[in-house]
């Protein structure tokens, strides 16, 4: 950084020897404009980064953990008990449905095949395929009246994240961490956990930055090493073989430097190479899980192969978390939940992959008293429809079926952040196809999260092509103030 | 990504001019009592002969006019452009009392902060300008005008702004024996002025290595230095900058700096979409081209602005200078242009607001585009100047009669390869047809299979339902098949779907005999496009409006196209509205020829600046998009205008001006810091110093490439292809994501092309190479890009020390130097320093790296690792330890300060 910016003296120099020869009788006067410039909104030179910001009002939610459950968890099945459906299973839907599968597609109603249990003191019913959620209803909000009202992936997807149901916008993440910055200055901002078996469908736009600048991109942390991006030194020029290059590095900055005395920028980028080098330690730090205890371990369920995956990175998540990251998404992988098939097998597999380090999530941020300021989220774009869909080859063997998309109605949970705990709101109809009372749109959502940072998203602007652009833009969109504790 | 955080400008005054104008008649108000900046202003003593012209204007006109006085617009029946109607005042009176400050509704209101409306208070100065000149009586500087004429919009003080002046031939200072070169005597004048003098001349070494990066973008062979050191004969220097200019890799440097200028992008942008421009490259080469041929400048800016117009209609059979010039107009379709995906009113005027923007910082180094919703606030371009500029466009840009970005590409096929396209379509019409056929026995085999499995009864209404004429089907049909989805939605669309029911094949059969017709097509002669602004051929020339506050829906008074009105009064501004000997309007054939002729005062400056920015580091007017009052006043003005004059006496010759430039004492000086120097001249605005500069992106990775020995000089064509690997960063790549956008880990060979130079990479306006966009290449999000920030963060140490490329590049340089100097690693050490640094090493430093060679070859012996890449997976087995241990010392040499900075 050339300090010359900032130094009296240089202006001083430059109205002596400016073309138009303004004498120093001008420079009491331009000093005192310096001042003044520098609360004008019109001359300020556009500057982004990521130093904490305040909100807009006092905040309940400092940060957030998004479970992403790509592919559209099936509702009927884990959070929204449907009597009538059972009752008519086997039974023709009568009313308007819409499939997204022409062969497969069948009017024959499937009840629910798992058993649901009313969980805690507040009651809520989920179903036996995620026990480990169900011991947490006493600390979520279920919402049972999701809708997006657009019946494919991607579309939804955008939705959920953006706002509008197509790409190139930024996401809910870079518009809170353009709003509000980050707490830890040595580690991103908004991250990124995917998947080993894939990132989810439309990849990189579910963390865009969209046209906010690249600094509130979510940065990707790799489901497997290194899990940064230029953030782990090549197999090649690591440790010792790193250290070395490091220093052999800075020997010759440093002798490049001392032959041009006085270059700031040089200097600058020395520096920046020691933060780089930091980073690397800050964030290695963070990821590395070997330091917790065994009962945490298991709590996520890293001793079992099944769980180990996906509970490693709720607590990398966690760890993230609590060292001043502002924004985590985490993802499971392409189409993991889009059961059009063998619903029967596919779904209990999904569940038993996330089950137990979700549930541990909460759990462990409310041991740590984290949970108060930290919004936890689990859930997809879309559910699914009550009838089945036939198995290729038009079978509808019981074992094969499947169920088609639905963005009608669907259910997902949160926690923490100012969320109330144990409360189940909005339903959809007898049947689960369409919601119908308290109905959240992904818009509505969106306003309720921000509320909780602080953020007033009407104040949450960035300028575009003339105009303010927000994250919320529907004029309906409202504050689901019933969620809030 | 990581924190990109914007260096604060190395200019301390920087948007600070429109104050300078006032300084002079306030300063001495507060002098001495305003030494600490953030304390209000008590005024001590009122500043004396305040005008409303050259005082009060300024302010009024900044804060005030936009409601009281512009466009018709008198709020409160105030108008406040002439002292006059101040002092007769609005509803509520007169604004001011001459001599009674106190007692002036005006000052209240300011003061107050009830006035500006919604906007915020006055500054304590400019209240204090306003407060003084009335309490002085409220003077004007001349008597005011009857009526305020358009010829009044602009006061005489403003006509007087530097830029607009002619352009001058100013003498050239004698500054004694030994000074013969110009410039050199242009800036001794102003460093004697402070006892200062120029740098002695760099090292030869230093001075190739320099000139090299600036005419080419790419550092100097270790032979072309060695061949320029050990030159002693006369004019060696002389023979080394001939040299370079004719280098191909000439056009590739400085044609990317024009591309920033004009805001090149190989996609539309606007819309999320991003759509893909596939012929923006005939832009880019053009450019590219004419620079290397030193076209000359007046030429190449007309071509841009109207080559179209030189070009006979119809724009078919085109020769290659017509196809070139057409090319050339590119230059007006850089613009984000989102009306292909998004075609409304908004998107449209979009096109030509951006488009007006860069013709604006590119051509006039003005910011016309502020005054699109009412006049400047600042410079003297009025809301109608802007919509004469627009009316230049709009016959091309016609919003009411648009036309999507494919609808105006021009093709370049001929006759003869149009009828040979047409002939092999008639037989791809035959396939595809038979095709249909088998497709529609298809889908009634497979219904009746469906039918067959539902009862007896419904199988003959279903059959018939579905044969039904969508539109004709009766209610009972559509209810019937409603039933039965997996009639209802039996298609050719879907009929893959069924396969799997019946094992039947009919999908593949059918994707079989469309690749035939596919095949038979791929024979056809390629129709290649350019993408360039036309007129439409007959059109009538459509009426400018201006739009009240920039609003199309609100047109009010009819423009004829112009330049800007202040020039006018020494030159010609009105441009025909149409030249009937033109099958165009003529209306940019006219305008840019009288841009060019000699006399404009902008175009010749703002270009020589752009040069001198690039070879210094610095412009001499440090803000080149900006001549204007919000930017920065020239160091040097006379220097400016001896070398724009002398550009345009010599032919708008570019290269002849790189010559003229480098040839200087000035450019070839050192850039070593001299204390005392930097005590009088720590901007070093003066140039007593080279300044040291980082490389920009393109040339930081050209710079790799080309000391690995890998760069393909390949000139020209369509864009290198990028994808987003799976971390989310751009790299380059053909890419291989399915259409769910997962990656499919799939590596197509690029067979050199990613060794290419990055001005041929696409610039896609979302997806900027991550080299690239790290190091500060233009974010491409705005119309177009003056000046590039110089940043210096750590994702730029984070990528030159981890990043897949670096190490790919680093290997590269490594094999390199074990093919040149096999088995020694001190001889290895030697040649590395020479390609990287283009200097040889010194004994220390040799010791020092054959050591940390050694030291690192003991540790992969050790330690053993395999070979690393940009993209795809490291290599099977573990790689030789002397490659790896060498390939570490080229890491470091490439990602040090020597590397990446030029003295």
């Amino acid at each position: 950084m050339n300090t010359g910016a900032c130094n009296p003296f240089s202006r001083r120099h430059f109205l002596s020897s400016n073309a138009y020869g303004i004498g120093s009788v001008a420079l009491a006067w331009l000093l005192k404009q310096e001042g003044l410039l520098a609360s004008s909104e019109r001359l300020k030179a556009q500057h982004f980064d990521l130093l904490a910001k305040p909100a807009h009002k006092p905040p309940q939610a400092k940060a957030m953990i998004s479970m992403f459950m790509q592919g559209g968890p099936s509702h009927i099945d884990l959070f929204d008990p449907k009597p009538e459906l059972t009752k008519h299973d086997g039974k023709s839907y009568t009313g308007e449905i819409k499939q997204d599968d022409a062969a497969g597609a069948s009017l024959e109603m499937m009840g629910s095949p798992w058993k649901f249990k009313k969980h805690g003191q507040s009651g809520i019913e989920m179903s036996e395929l995620v026990p480990h959620m169900g011991s947490i209803a006493d600390d979520i909000t279920l919402i049972r009246s999701m809708h997006t009202g657009v019946n494919n992936h991607g579309q939804s997807i955008y939705a959920m994240m953006n706002g509008r149901i197509v790409g190139g916008r930024p996401t809910l993440g870079s518009w809170v961490t353009y709003g509000l910055g980050s707490e830890n200055q040595d580690l991103p901002a908004y991250v990124a956990l995917t998947d080993p078996r894939g990132v989810p469908v439309l990849g990189v736009d579910n963390w865009s930055n969209g046209w906010l600048p690249s600094l509130y991109q979510g940065t990707v942390i790799r489901p497997r090493e290194p899990r940064i991006l230029n953030l782990d030194a090549p197999m090649s020029l690591r440790g010792e073989a790193q250290d070395r290059y490091l220093g052999f590095l800075g020997q010759l900055n440093q002798e490049h430097l001392a032959r041009r005395p006085g270059e700031f920028d040089l200097e600058a980028r020395i520096q920046s190479f020691e933060l780089a080098a930091r980073m690397q330690t800050a964030a290695k730090e963070a990821l590395d899980i070997s330091k917790e205890s065994e009962g945490t371990r298991k709590l996520y369920g890293i001793d079992d192969p099944a769980t180990k995956e996906f509970g490693t990175r709720c607590l990398i998540a966690r760890r993230l978390v609590e060292r001043g990251v502002r924004f985590v998404s985490l993802f499971t992988g392409n189409q993991t939940w889009d059961h059009h098939a063998s619903i029967g097998t596919g779904l209990p597999a999904a569940c038993k992959y996330v089950d137990k380090p979700a549930a541990a999530l909460v759990i462990d941020l409310k041991d740590r008293g984290l949970l108060d300021s930290t919004v936890v989220h689990w859930g997809g774009e879309m559910g699914r429809l009550p009838v089945i869909q036939n198995r290729a080859g038009g079978s509808s063997d019981r074992s094969k079926v499947g169920r088609d998309h639905n963005t009608y109605g669907f259910s997902m949970w949160v926690a923490g952040g100012g969320f109330k705990g144990g409360h189940v709101h909005g339903a959809t109809d007898e049947f689960g196809h369409h919601a119908v009372e308290n109905v959240v749109n992904h818009y509505d959502y969106h306003a309720t999260l921000l509320h909780l940072f602080g953020l007033d998203p009407k104040k949450l602007t960035y300028k575009r092509n003339g105009t303010d652009q927000v994250l919320v833009e529907n004029a309906e969109a409202r504050v689901v103030t019933e969620l809030l504790a | 990504m990581w924190p990109k955080v914007f260096m604060t400008r190395p200019i301390p005054l920087l948007h600070r001019r429109q104050f300078v104008v006032l300084a002079a008649t306030v300063a001495s108000a507060l002098a001495g009592s305003a030494l600490h900046a953030a304390a209000p202003a008590p005024l001590a003593q009122p500043a004396q002969g305040l005008t409303y012209e050259k005082d009060v204007r300024p302010v009024l006109k900044a804060h005030c006019f936009h409601c009281h006085g512009e466009d018709g617009e008198v709020k409160g029946g105030l108008d406040v452009r002439l002292r006059r109607s101040l002092a007769q005042g609005g509803d509520t009176g007169p604004a001011i009392v001459p001599g009674k400050a106190h007692d002036s509704l005006l000052l209240e209101m300011l003061k107050s902060g009830e006035m500006p409306k919604g906007a915020k208070r006055l500054s304590d100065a400019e209240i204090a300008i306003v407060e003084h000149w009335i309490n002085q009586g409220a003077n004007t500087a001349r008597p005011e005008p009857e009526k305020l004429g358009p010829e009044y919009a602009f006061t005489d003080e403003e006509r007087a702004w530097w830029a607009f002046q002619p352009i001058q031939s100013p003498r050239v200072p004698d500054m004694g024996p030994g000074v013969d070169n110009p410039i050199d005597a242009f800036l001794l004048y102003r460093l004697r002025q402070q006892g200062m003098e120029l740098s002695p001349e760099t090292s030869p070494a230093s001075l190739v290595r320099r000139a090299t990066f600036d005419l080419t973008g790419l550092p100097p062979t270790p032979e072309e230095v060695a061949a320029f050191v050990s030159d002693t004969r006369p004019g060696a220097y002389d023979r080394l900058v001939t040299r370079l200019l004719e280098s191909p890799h000439y056009g590739e440097r400085w044609g990317r700096h024009w591309l920033d200028v004009a805001g090149y992008s190989d996609s539309d942008g606007y819309t999320d979409k991003d759509t893909e421009r596939l012929h923006a490259f005939r832009f880019r080469d053009y450019v590219i081209k004419s620079l290397n041929q030193d076209k000359p400048f007046d030429q190449f800016v007309r071509e841009q602005l109207a080559g179209d117009e030189m070009v006979a209609q119809p724009y078919r059979n085109l020769s290659a200078d017509a196809a070139d010039k057409l090319a050339a107009t590119g230059f007006l379709r850089m613009a984000a242009d989102g009306t292909g995906v998004m075609d409304d009113k908004a998107s449209r005027n979009a096109v030509l607001a951006d488009t007006i923007k860069i013709m604006g910082s590119a051509l006039y180094g003005m910011t016309i585009d502020c005054a699109q919703c009412h006049d400047h606030r600042y410079d003297p371009i009025s809301h109608a100047d802007y919509h004469r500029i627009r009316a230049l466009l709009e016959p091309a840009l016609d919003w009411k009669k648009w036309k999507a970005p494919n609808a105006r590409l021009v093709s370049l096929m001929n006759d003869a390869q149009r009828a040979e396209a047409a002939a092999i379509e008639v037989e791809a019409k035959k396939l595809d047809e038979a095709r249909l056929a088998k497709q529609a026995e298809f889908i009634d085999a497979t219904l009746e299979k469906e039918l067959a499995k539902r009862e007896e009864t419904l199988r003959e209404p279903l059959r018939a339902a579905y044969k039904a004429d969508v539109k004709k089907r009766t209610p009972e049909q559509v209810k019937l098949l409603a039933k039965h989805p997996s009639i209802n939605k039996l298609s050719g669309g879907s009929l893959y779907l069924y396969d799997t029911t019946y094992k039947t094949n009919h999908a593949a059969e059918l994707k079989k005999m469309a690749d035939a017709a596919a095949a038979v097509r791929a024979g056809k002669p390629k129709e290649e496009f350019v993408q360039a602004l036309t007129e439409p051929v007959g059109a009538t020339v459509p009426v400018t409006y201006i739009f009240h506050r920039g609003d199309p829906d609100q047109p009010k008074k009819a423009v004829t196209p112009g330049d800007l009105t202040v020039l006018g009064g020494r030159r010609t501004v009105d441009v025909p509205v149409k030249n009937n000997s033109l099958p165009t309007s003529g209306r940019r054939l006219a305008f840019a020829q009288s841009l060019t002729d000699g006399t404009h005062p902008l175009l010749a400056r703002v270009m020589v600046n752009r040069v001198w920015m690039h070879h210094f580091g610095r412009g001499i007017v440090t803000s080149a998009g900006d001549f204007g009052h919000l930017g920065q006043l020239p160091s040097h003005p006379e220097l400016l205008d001896w070398l724009a004059d002398r550009f345009m006496k010599e032919g708008w010759s570019l290269k002849k001006l790189h010559r003229l430039i480098m040839s200087s004492h000035a450019y070839r000086q050192a850039s070593t810091r001299d204390p005392r120097k930097e005590q009088l001249d720590p901007d070093n605005a003066l140039v007593g110093r080279m300044n040291v500069r980082r490389l920009e992106a393109e040339s930081l990775r050209d710079a790799m490439i080309t000391v690995t020995g890998k760069l393909t000089p390949k000139m020209f064509g369509p864009p290198v292809p990028i994808m987003y690997n799976e971390e989310g960063q751009v790299v380059v790549g053909i890419d291989t994501a399915d259409t769910a956008g997962r990656q499919t880990g799939k590596i197509i060979p690029l067979n050199g092309e990613e060794y290419r130079r990055s001005i041929y990479i696409q610039a896609r306006r979302t997806r900027p190479l991550g080299m690239l966009e790290t190091f500060d290449a233009p974010s491409m999000m705005e119309p177009n890009c003056s000046e590039r920030p110089r940043t210096t963060v750590s994702p730029q140490s984070l990528l030159l020390m981890n990043n897949g490329s670096m190490r790919e590049y680093a290997q590269h340089f490594a094999t390199r130097l074990q093919k040149e100097r096999p088995t020694d690693i001190t001889a290895q050490v030697h040649r590395a320093y020479e390609l990287a640094y283009a200097r040889p090493a010194s004994p220390e430093e040799a010791t020092r790296a054959v050591g940390f060679v050694t030291a690192q070859m003991a540790f992969y012996k050790e330690h053993p690792a395999p070979l690393e890449y940009a993209v795809g997976p490291p290599s099977k087995t573990n790689a030789d330890p002397a490659l790896l241990s060498l390939a570490a010392l080229c890491h470091a040499l490439m990602s040090a300060n020597e590397f990446l900075y030029v003295d």
